[in-house]
């Protein structure tokens, strides 16, 4: 139970918040998505989708575009490399950890 | 958000997302409905004179050169050109109407895993390889070979519909690739020209795919009337 514990201490803190890691799988799973779509998909106000976005931004996870569609402003989102690769070791690490769990 | 989210069904909604409203179906419908209506087209005697009229005008107005490109090249031309116009048509649709409410993903590049184009391949090409060798044994003749040409893109196509639906999670796709994959050798039995094969296998996927579209378009903007009535 003991080395259960430790894989947990050792998991991306930035990754691990739950806002967070599901703005993560969300971009993970595209190249690109705009503000309203994960809005949608986390269920996250604005305000808050906002300040999580900028924290992956500061750490380098994250690409923010910001543009018009039209007359109305239009913010995209994409994992960068290295928030593509932050996010899958997160995802091994805790899939290995639930499979252990469950045994 | 205090609970750890689902980030499996996270990624596989998002995943699914490009292919909930239908539209890539009836894309898919389109293109082989089309692919098949020209293949069968260009093999008849009014598609072929429609051809030849076309190179001997291209050579008196622009010479050889336009002509042997031009005339190589039509058929591709005229695939990536329809290709083009339903993207086109899918973003617009999507921009004014169908994401509008729900927001706008760029999904990934590569939705069919590499492993399962590459099985789907070596399905195709085994068909042929098996078409080709019972055809030197003399237990088949040509026709049988062309019928398999279509066959075997059959299972090619039915095999990646069934590979991309089990790794997005869309059971539609599973369905309609299992089925539609097997149903495709039907063609090796029936007394069939290589144009007729075409526009039957084409024409067949192109319904499958469009009824599923259609049930998934019809979904879609069901939802979305509710959500703006709800407002």
């Amino acid at each position: 139970m003991a080395d259960e514990f430790k894989q947990i201490t050792n998991f991306d803190r930035l990754i691990h918040e739950p806002s967070r890691l599901a703005i993560m799988a969300v971009l993970s799973a595209c190249e690109n998505a705009d503000f309203t779509f994960l809005l949608n998909a986390t269920g996250l106000s604005k305000g808050n989708l906002s300040s999580h976005l900028s924290k992956l931004r500061d750490a380098g996870y994250v690409n923010i575009t910001k543009g018009f569609k039209g007359n109305y402003p239009h913010t995209t989102c994409a994992l960068t490399r290295g928030g593509r690769r932050a996010f899958d070791a997160y995802r091994k690490q805790y899939l290995a950890l639930a499979r252990r769990l469950k045994k | 958000m205090t609970i750890q989210p689902d980030i499996e069904a996270l990624i596989s909604e998002t995943r699914q997302y490009e292919f909930v409203d239908g539209l890539r179906d009836l894309q898919m419908a389109a293109m082989m409905a089309f692919f098949g209506i020209l293949i069968w087209f260009g093999l008849t005697p009014t598609g072929m004179r429609s051809f030849v009229l076309m190179i001997l005008y291209l050579k008196d107005t622009f010479g050889s050169w336009a002509t042997r490109l031009i005339s190589l090249s039509v058929y591709f031309l005229l695939l990536v050109a329809f290709l083009v116009g339903s993207f086109w048509m899918m973003r617009a649709l999507r921009r004014k109407w169908l994401w509008r409410e729900s927001g706008w993903v760029k999904p990934l590049r590569m939705q069919v895993p590499g492993r399962v184009n590459i099985l789907a391949a070596a399905i195709f090409l085994s068909g042929i390889a098996v078409s080709i060798t019972l055809l030197i044994a003399g237990k088949v003749d040509e026709s049988f070979v062309l019928r398999m040409l279509w066959a075997a893109t059959g299972w090619c196509f039915g095999f990646t519909l069934l590979g991309m639906g089990r790794e997005i999670g869309l059971m539609r796709y599973v369905r309609l690739g299992a089925v539609g994959g097997i149903a495709s050798t039907i063609l090796l039995f029936l007394p069939l020209s290589f144009g007729q094969a075409a526009i039957l296998l084409n024409g067949a996927w192109a319904l499958a795919l469009g009824i599923t579209g259609a049930i998934a378009l019809r979904g879609s903007s069901t939802a979305i009337r509710q959500v703006n009535h709800g407002r």
